[in-house]
Formats: C-alpha cells, structure tokens, sequence
C-alpha cells in the first residue's frame, strides 16, 4: 500500500541513495506541481519527503511546503543552513564533505560511498556512531562488486561491530544500518519504492523512485529506456505491472531474510533488468550484513539480555539465497 | 582433468570422426526428457526458404549467417566453461530460418564440438545429441544426408508438415513466390521415416486452419508420422468463436481416432490425460520453460537465454541479451528465468484457473506481449483456447474409457493400449 511520497523539488536535490545525481543544472518544480502534489499526497493519506537542493528555495516554495507534515532531506552542502539545522535526513555524498562539514550530531546521517572509498576510510565512523542519531551507510557501487571485495567487506564490518558491540555494553544504542537493522528486525523492511513510496519529480510526473527520472533521456540498460514515468499530475498514477514492486512478487526476496536489505528497485532494473530480481552482488553484501549483525547480537549479548523477545538470527550456509533456489 | 592431445594429427583425427559415428549414445531417453540436458541452440541463419504466415520470426533475414569464428568462439567458451555446465547431458541445437542452409557450417560446428569434447575428455562426451527442426525442403541434398550418416546415433531430426496439402500450403510458402511447400516436403518424408521411425512433426494452428485440423492429423498418420506435436499459437490472433471451432473440430478429431483405434499406435498432442487440472500454488508452481537454462547464440556471437529473445523474434520488444561469445554469460541477467515460478508472472484468474494445467505459455511471448519489459506478465491470448481444448479433451478421454471398459480393459490398463503423449509444447 502506498504510503510515502517523495518529491524530488528540483533536478539538482542531493542523491540520497545508491542512484546518482549527475545533474547539475537547476530545475526547479513548478509551484503549481508542488501544491498539486502536497494535495495528491493529503489525498492518498501519503506521508511527504522532501528531497532539497543546495539552494536556498524561495519563500513561496518554503510556505507551500510547510503548510503540510512532512520530512526534509537535505544534502550537508546544503546552502540553506536553517533547513540543515531542522533535517530529519542530511547526506554526505562523499568523504570529503563528511571532513569538511562533519557529521551533524543528534541527525540521522547519511553517508554515500564507493567501496573503495568505504575499505579504505571506514575507521573514521568509529567515533561518530556515538554522536549521530542514526548512520545510513549507501554503498553507491554496490554492483561492482567482486570476490575481493566482498572478503574485505566482511572485515569493514566486523571491525565497525566491535565499535557498536563496545558502545552497547555502556549503554549507548548507536544505529548503524548495516549492522543494527537486522537485529532489531523480524520481517522484511526494503525501500519499497513502487510499492509503499513513489517519486514526483520537477517535471510534474510520478516515477518508481528519483533514480528513474534522473537517468538520462537515451539511458539504456539492455531492454529499453531506463527513464520511464508511472503517471503524472493530471491523471494520477498510472504503475504497469505494478505487482512486481511487491515482495509477495519477488521469488528470491520474499523467503529471504536479510529484512534490512534496500532490495533496491534501480539496482535491479540495472543489473538483471527485473525490478523484482536482485544481483548476485546485491544479494552477497546484504547477507554480508545480516551475517554480521547475528554476530554482533550474539556478542552483546553474552554481556546480558539484550532485546530478548527477538529471535536468535539463525546460521546460514549461503550468501546468496539464489544458490539454494531450488529448496 | 587429462586432456587428449592427439587430434592435430590429421589421419588420427578422421579415425576419430569415424570411430564417433559407429559409438551409440551412452544416456538413456529419460535424461534427455527429463531435462537434465542443457539445450544449446546455434542461430546458424536467420534465412529460410519458407516465409510461413504464422513464423514468429519477424526479423528474418539473408545477412545474418554464423560465422566458422563466432562458432568456434562458442563452443570453446561452452567447453572451456565445463564447471558452469554441469548438466548431464548436451542437446546441441541448430535452428534457423532454415538451419540446413547452413550444412556445410553445421558439420564443421559438429566435427569441432566432437572432438573438442573428446580431447577435453568432457562429461557430455558420448551423452550428447545435435538436433534439428526443419522445413524439410533439402533434407534430400547429398550434404544432408552425408551429415546424418556421418552423426546418426547422436541425432534428433523433426520436419514440420501441418497436414494436408491444403492446410500446409495455405501457411508455409516460398518467400518469393508464395507457392505452397508441401509437394517438396511431403516427397522427404519416406526418407526421413525410414531415418527417423520415431520421428514427429509440430504442428502449429492459426486462426484460419483451425476447419482442417481433423484431416491434416489423419493424414500425418496415414504418413506414417505417429506423434503429431500440435500446439496453438501463443499470439493474440485469434478471432470471436475460434474456441467454439477449436472444440467442435477437436471433438471431430477424437471420434476418429477413436473410431478408427488411431489412438493405439498415434499420438495427438492435443489429448493429453493431465489437462484441464486445478494447479496447486506450492507444489506445481515450477515454471515449466527452460528459457534461462538453454543457451542460444546468434550470428553476432551475442547469448540468448532461448531464441524466443533474438531480436529476430520480436515484435515490440529489444533483444534480451544475456551475454556474448567475448565476455561470457552475465549470470545476473539469468537470475530472472532461473527464478521464475508460475504463480508469480500469472495473474489471479491463472492461478485460480480450475483447469489450468497444460495451460502452456512462451516465455519470449509473454516478454514481448508485456505491458513492460519484463518475462514476468504472463500473456494470456490463449486462455478461451486452452479452455476449447480441454472440453475436447475430456471428451476424448471419456469417450475413450468407456470405449476400453466395453472392450473389457481396465482404466489401469489403458496404457498398455493408448500411445500417451508426452506433452510437448515448446
């Protein structure tokens, strides 16, 4: 069921996940698109999710949108710094904006990452998991990834566990989401988009996510434009097949029990051309996690009970559900 | 594993070639049925003699001819990649257009894969067989035939014949004259019988030919062609009252072979025991179509996961390719055949569907007819004829039964009396 939209306000807001935003050329929604969206989504009883540029909007934009409960993503080069200050989401789309603007305390952050950039600097989380409200790791290569990189992986994340088990013992509850998700997770909780959330981008039409409108007019994964629409404004929405956003429709994810997995709509599309079909790669780094985080459950709590009415994560043989298909 | 390193001896290597022609094939029929074969299909050629007006071939053309380099680069992939292919056997396919256009690269593609697999010593070595779907027209010609009595034991060979004159000429004409096909296929058929006792011929029934269906498969029978694979197209042609004429036409059909006691040496695919059942939503949710697990390849060395996705045989969509004689297969864009299931790309009335099993479906049509591009939106064109069908087919069995039972033999028995049909659709 529908239950977000997300209204990317101009073509250059801030990437807040794996996507990425190569845009660099102001386009900002028309404030007619911007009303009508607000009141499609007090409507459909949807909760909004503004996605900012670094500009500072005008005051027009800044009353439409608060004349409605809503959350604020905003990138941390944001111009605005009023807007940075009240986010409910600020993201680092680098390493070095993380140096030059540190992380926002008492925020949830997000922090967008090339693997490499991951394995070689992620000692510099360790401090801040303390300080964030929550910390979003994105990997924004995750398709990339290969056998390497997936033994270095395990190793980033036992290391930034031993961080998270130290600070439960003294009773802090650091949220880091490739390790704490899944422990605190006893069903599936993907992105969803298609499903639970849509994107209305500038040029007043609905997309799956913001990743489909942002792909370029002539951008070709193999089977056909990657850029395609789901309605628009005037007519509403208009999803084809849209069942196949569900996880009811997705073979390998609905068994699966990486619950904290993105299941990543775009990332699918992209590398095995079904929205509903995740990569080998995918599938790898999200048991990557869940792997990591049984561990760190069981660590915490050899030191005492800890959320006691969650099950044991159980073992597994496999890191990708797709090798046991058949059972 | 030991490889064998003689064959760059050239008088070693024709002794080889001979010694495989006279080695039967080691693995029974039940793993070539039962799909533990891994089907390779060669794209020799889009061309074809023929331009049938039911071809989903759309894209057929004179250009696209396989190149001796693209082969080899294949099937030195294939066998290189032995940990990747780990079924038991091998089916290597050749389809066109017209495969046998291409002859001479066929045997050279067969001699290399023979020895190659040889040399390797490779577990498909002797578990392997080349089959061929043709239109039959040069199955006579002198390098055809030197072919199938050169690989006669490892070889599956099928020519289509619709029926009659009339139904076969009405659909597979000449591409340049549109004259029928018939008197020049119809004329191989004593050969290819005395090769191929068992051999069977895939009918395929249009709109338009549905009136003929009754004696075109009495007069496949009188051919002495005993399994009559017949199957309706799976594209949204069909007309207001088609499944009325399809019932009727198929009712007719089954008093005759009933009548005539057809049924104890011939097969009809369309009278099939297991059709028109509920299907259970767990235990028969397999997807029965091997699109993923076969591997075809076209003239530009790109991989298909079936031909049914060669952009020659679309009409709307982009070609699915799912990797390249160059860079291997892509095994993430596998993933979405090799994890198909039937619920899950059928929609409510399917599943629920009281009569849904033998309800077949083509995985590339069902791509192409989609509302997106996705293998997962089940085209549902056929639905009122697969309902005409089953009317008749419970027709048939019941009046067969009762026919047996007044003849004294059991239902238990009635194996022992009515040729089965093994259900082949694709």
């Amino acid at each position: 069921m529908l239950q977000y939209l997300i209204i990317q306000l101009d073509d250059t807001s801030t990437s807040y996940c794996h996507y990425e935003n190569g845009k660099m050329e102001r386009r900002l929604m028309a404030l007619e698109d911007l009303k009508a969206g607000i009141l499609f989504a007090m409507k459909e009883n949807l909760m909004i999710q503004f996605v900012y540029p670094d500009y500072v909007l005008p005051q027009e934009y800044k009353d439409a949108i608060n004349s409605i409960d809503h959350n604020d993503i905003v990138s941390s080069s944001c111009e605005d710094m009023s807007l940075r200050e009240k986010a409910d989401v600020v993201v680092f789309n680098s390493w070095a904006s993380v140096e030059q603007n540190g992380f926002q305390d008492a925020t949830v952050c997000v922090l967008r990452t090339t693997k490499a950039d991951l394995l070689d600097k992620y000692l510099l989380l360790k401090p801040v998991l303390s300080t964030v409200t929550r910390l979003n790791v994105v990997i924004t290569d995750v398709d990339t990834f290969t056998g390497q990189d997936f033994e270095d992986y395990k190793k980033v994340l036992a290391s930034l566990s031993e961080e998270v088990e130290k600070l439960y013992i003294e009773s802090k509850s650091p949220q880091l989401n490739q390790l704490t998700d899944r422990m605190l997770l006893d069903k599936m909780n993907n992105c969803n988009a298609g499903w639970e959330n849509i994107t209305l981008a500038p040029d007043g039409k609905f997309y799956v996510c913001p990743a489909f409108y942002l792909a370029g007019d002539d951008e070709d994964f193999g089977l056909g434009k990657a850029k395609y629409s789901i309605g628009d404004l005037q007519n509403g929405l208009d999803v084809k097949n849209p069942q196949l956003y569900k996880l009811e429709f997705a073979p390998l994810c609905r068994k699966c029990d990486a619950y904290q997995c993105k299941r990543c709509v775009w990332l699918n599309r992209k590398t095995t051309y079904e929205v509903n079909t995740p990569s080998h790669e995918q599938c790898v780094v999200a048991h990557l996690e869940r792997n990591a985080s049984r561990d760190l459950l069981n660590n915490i709590r050899k030191h005492g009970t800890f959320f006691p009415q969650r099950e044991e994560i159980k073992e597994i043989t496999y890191l990708d559900p797709f090798d046991i298909k058949e059972q | 594993m030991q490889k064998r390193l003689f064959y760059k001896n050239p008088p070693l290597l024709l002794l080889f070639i001979k010694m495989m022609e006279k080695l039967p094939i080691k693995s029974s029929d039940n793993v070539w049925k039962a799909g533990n074969a891994k089907e390779i299909t060669f794209i020799v050629t889009k061309d074809c003699q023929l331009a049938c007006k039911y071809c989903y071939l759309v894209g057929k053309n004179t250009k696209e001819r396989m190149s001796w380099d693209v082969a080899k680069k294949t099937i030195d992939y294939i066998l290189d990649k032995e940990e990747e292919f780990r079924e038991e056997s091998v089916v290597w396919d050749f389809i066109g257009g017209e495969p046998f256009l291409e002859i001479e690269l066929i045997d050279k593609i067969c001699d290399y894969i023979k020895i190659e697999m040889f040399r390797k010593n490779h577990h498909w070595f002797n578990s392997y067989r080349f089959s061929f779907a043709t239109n039959g027209i040069n199955y006579h010609d002198v390098k055809v035939q030197n072919f199938i009595k050169k690989n006669r034991s490892h070889l599956s060979i099928g020519i289509t014949i619709d029926g009659t004159e009339l139904l076969h000429d009405m659909n597979r004409i000449y591409k340049n004259s549109c004259k029928g096909s018939y008197k020049d296929v119809v004329k191989n058929i004593p050969l290819w019988l005395s090769q191929f006792p068992e051999g069977a011929t895939k009918v395929t029934i249009a709109s338009d030919n549905i009136p003929y269906i009754t004696e075109s498969v009495l007069h496949l029978y009188s051919l002495g062609i005993h399994d009559v694979n017949i199957n309706c197209v799976f594209e949204n042609v069909w007309k207001e009252g088609d499944d009325i004429l399809l019932e009727n036409e198929l009712i007719k059909l089954a008093d005759e072979i009933i009548e005539h006691k057809l049924y104890e040496e011939n097969n009809c695919s369309f009278f099939w025991e297991e059709l028109g059942k509920p299907m259970d939503r767990v235990k028969d949710n397999m997807n029965w179509c091997g699109a993923g697990k076969m591997l075809s390849i076209d003239a530009a060395g790109n991989f298909y996961p079936c031909t049914r996705f060669a952009q020659y045989s679309l009409r709307e969509k982009k070609a699915w390719i799912i990797g390249n004689i160059h860079d291997g297969i892509d095994k993430n864009k596998t993933r979405p055949f090799l994890t198909l299931d039937r619920c899950t790309q059928s929609n409510a009335e399917c599943i629920d569907c009281e009569v849904a099993s033998g309800c077949a479906w083509c995985q590339g049509e069902n791509y192409d007819a989609a509302d997106t591009p996705t293998a997962y939106q089940r085209a549902t064109a056929i639905c009122k004829m697969h309902k005409a069908r089953v009317r008749a087919n419970n027709y048939y069995w019941n009046k067969l039964y009762r026919k047996l039972e007044l003849e004294g033999i059991a239902k238990e028995e009635a194996e022992k009396h009515v040729k089965m049909s093994n259900h082949e659709i694709c």
